[in-house]
């Protein structure tokens, strides 16, 4: 098993190594001449707006946070399934019950309109 | 794979299943209701909390675990219940008028001050470690939110934040603890935990230990004693004051149903000898938090050191331990519960809407503006100081009775010096209201009491009296309610 | 087992852990913390693996790595005096913070090293997650019915917090 996760360890090492490799060997062939101008933040050719740090809409963070929660749950599914033939009607009967009180703070969620995008 | 069923005993759990089926109800019902009915759900969430009483009422005398011997039901956790239940009673009674007069009535307060008992519930009841820390995360969970519930109020909003933040943190000490008690133990079950100790001499092992300080430290924070008393002002003052109210008596109850029900039960004395630790943090407690609360001007800060020196009384009782200690500190918390909530009732009655008057000087001439509010009040800290005929001497008296028998003179020394030094805070709130002129204000008008508010006065001051006239029948309650386990 | 090689393995993992960890309160650039964050949970998941406890190697990747942390960013994108700005990562309280610190460190090490550890003679499970999933379906299914209340009170709270009205 663990050999399975030294090729994997082993290809993540290969991926950053190749990547300052890259890096480097550019750096050693390319020209180097900064002007003001090619050191602005690039948008479409246009002159720049702003600062390139927008702010982002707050309702991003409120889908974010739902989102959390969701992922959270989901993460308890995981072993149920797997082991849910052999567990059979009150494993199943549990899952439910799990389910249904988020699934209640799904419909309050709903309702509020914290999943509208207004 | 080999398979069993756990055998599951759902009537025991039933007090908890109705509060959380409640809470949910009103989750779901809330937004379908017009804003002229929001009010129904305050009255779902009282019902819901008497249902759950008279569900646990029907536990009393039983002694059974269920859910693999995590989920235990003895008088111990049930008399918790019963003060739990009792606390969210008056303070959903308490919040209608002021969620009304405040314009901040939604469902959800009452939904998770539903779920927060059920969390102090899971804390008195739970006897493995998971579902202590579970029950103590859906309690602050809930009491971060409630804590910033008038969102327009930025104090409010200083209140949750630090209240999170620190709490957060408090939090994952306990989780340390928990993890380094497993790790010396194989198991978070508090029977197993029991039993490694007395017979694997475990008290001479480090690692109980430090999982046991960090234990302290997690619970230290909930129930407010010092050194983690940091956050109790600031998230006082600035929270709802129904909510202030809330977490000075149900929380911190929770907090010492689980603290003694883990250290009495599972670190015995006899094989791990903390009682000193927790004798310096007695005496810290209620030294600062009375000292603190004489340069208080605020009332709702003076009350939250207050709420700490408090504390510390009932970490005398459980320096003094034993079932005398137990059911003392058990009494004593019920005491603290109805005099606590009755004082705040006072003062939520003489705020105006953005307007809390909880400075001291708002209090002068109470006695000649609406004298019945002025005599309520002064028997609540009556009560507070522990005078007598007040619920809150038999407490105190029943607390140091059992430190010194114990033989712990010292600490009731202080514990004495310490009322005294708060008496001093308490009459000054007595004299302003009756033997000064009240401040010229702009809205001296007649101040209106709701019916609700009237009733949780009428319900506290009842209580207050009955246990400090008559205080043998709710005594021999908590007698009884220690036995079990012992 | 290969003792040397996964003792290797523990200590890199370790040291990106601490590395990143200190600068993650040692950045300027908050934004850059959160990454150097992301990095510390991988290296988490990293002495998961090791200890044969795939299935929390796989939920620390997915919970905090996937969602702690862009929840994080999220933040940090929002409010937007934090986002470029540069940030003191210390303030007075660093003496006796210090202080408080190194004495937990010196308690610690000296409880770990003093303890008799527990160690279970039996091989480390090959199918964790079934074996998991069986025990919250029965001796833990109390604390299991149990997260789902806390997650809906976190959920009822975010909500709370963030509605608008």
């Amino acid at each position: 098993m663990f050999q399975d996760y030294a090729y994997v360890g082993f290809f993540c090492l290969i991926g950053v190594i190749f990547v300052l490799f890259v890096f480097f060997l550019s750096r050693l062939v390319r020209p180097h001449h900064p002007t003001p101008d090619k050191l602005e933040s690039y948008e479409c050719g246009e002159l720049p707006v702003g600062s390139a740090w927008v702010q982002y809409n707050v309702r991003y963070y409120l889908y974010a946070l739902i989102f959390v929660i969701f992922d959270v749950e989901i993460v308890f599914l995981f072993p149920w399934a797997v082991v849910y033939r052999s567990l059979g009607f009150f494993a199943f009967l549990e899952m439910i019950i799990f389910l249904a009180i988020l699934i209640f703070g799904l419909i309050y969620v709903w309702k509020k309109g914290a999943l509208k995008w207004v | 794979m080999d398979w069993i069923i756990p055998a599951v005993n759902l009537k025991l759990i039933l007090p908890e299943i109705v509060v959380c089926l409640f809470a949910i109800l009103i989750l779901v019902t809330d937004p379908f209701l017009s804003k002229e009915r929001k009010i129904w759900s305050a009255h779902l969430s009282w019902i819901a909390v008497v249902i759950a009483f008279i569900a646990n009422i029907r536990l009393w005398n039983l002694q059974e675990a269920t859910f693999t011997n995590m989920f235990l039901v003895d008088n111990y956790a049930t008399f918790f219940k019963f003060i739990f239940l009792a606390g969210s009673f008056l303070i959903i009674l308490i919040s209608m008028s002021y969620l009304k007069r405040e314009e901040i009535l939604h469902g959800e307060y009452f939904s998770l001050i539903l779920f927060s008992t059920l969390g102090m519930m899971l804390l008195a009841s739970g006897f493995d470690l998971v579902v202590i820390f579970l029950g103590l995360e859906i309690m602050s969970v809930s009491l971060y939110v409630l804590a910033g519930f008038k969102r327009s109020d930025l104090a409010s909003n200083e209140a949750s934040l630090k209240y999170f933040l620190m709490g957060a943190f408090a939090t994952g000490f306990l989780l340390y603890g928990i993890v380094m008690i497993y790790g010396s133990v194989g198991s978070t079950n508090l029977g197993q935990i029991i039993n490694h100790i007395t017979s694997n001499d475990a008290g001479s092992n480090l690692l109980i230990w430090a999982g046991a300080g960090l234990l302290l430290v997690g619970f230290g924070f909930k129930i407010a004693s010092v050194p983690f008393h940091m956050w109790v002002p600031d998230v006082y003052q600035g929270a709802p004051t129904p909510i202030t109210a809330f977490i000075s008596a149900g929380p911190k109850a929770a907090g010492f149903a689980a603290l003694l029900r883990v250290f009495l039960f599972s670190f015995t004395t006899i094989k791990m000898d903390w009682t000193m630790i927790v004798w310096i943090m007695a005496a810290l407690t209620m030294s600062v938090g009375n000292i603190v609360a004489l340069a208080q001007s605020d009332i709702k800060r003076m009350l939250a050191y207050s709420s700490i020196a408090h504390a510390g009384y009932v970490l005398v009782a459980l320096v003094a331990g034993g079932e005398t200690g137990v059911s003392s500190a058990l009494f004593y918390l019920l005491a603290y519960t109805f005099m606590n909530i009755g004082a705040f009732t006072v003062v939520i009655a003489l705020g105006r809407k953005g307007q809390d008057n909880t400075k001291l000087e708002d209090y002068s001439g109470l006695g000649s503006r609406s004298p019945i509010l002025a005599i309520l009040m002064t028997i609540f800290l009556f009560s507070l100081a522990g005078f007598p005929p007040t619920a809150g001497f038999m407490a105190k008296f029943y607390v140091f009775g059992s430190a010194v028998k114990s033989g712990f003179t010292g600490l009731v020394i202080i514990g004495v010096l310490n009322s005294l030094i708060s008496v001093y805070y308490y009459l000054r709130i007595v004299v302003l209201m009756f033997m000064q002129a009240p401040v010229t204000r702009t809205d001296n008008e007649r101040i209106k009491v709701a019916f609700c508010a009237i009733l949780v006065l009428i319900i506290s001051t009842w209580a207050v009296l009955q246990m400090g006239i008559f205080p043998q029948s709710l005594l021999s309650l908590a007698q009884a309610s220690v036995s079990s386990i012992f | 087992m290969l003792t040397g090689v996964s003792e290797a393995v523990y200590y890199i993992l370790a040291a990106i852990i601490i590395g990143s960890g200190v600068m993650v309160v040692s950045m300027k650039n908050i934004f850059h913390s959160a990454l150097f964050l992301v990095l510390c949970f991988f290296g988490v998941a990293g002495i998961y693996i090791l200890l044969s406890a795939e299935f929390i190697a796989a939920v620390q990747v997915l919970i905090y790595v996937g969602a702690i942390t862009i929840l994080m960013i999220f933040a940090i994108m929002l409010t937007a005096r934090l986002y470029s700005a540069q940030i003191k990562q210390s303030n007075e309280q660093v003496v006796p913070g210090l202080i408080i610190v190194s004495a937990l460190l010196v308690i610690t090490i000296f409880a770990l090293s003093k303890t008799t550890w527990k160690l279970s003679s039996q091989a480390p499970e090959t199918q964790t997650v079934a074996e998991i999933g069986k025990l919250l379906m029965t001796t833990y299914v109390l604390p299991f019915e149990i997260v789902s209340v806390v997650l809906l009170s976190a959920l009822i709270g975010a909500i709370v917090i963030a509605r608008r009205d």
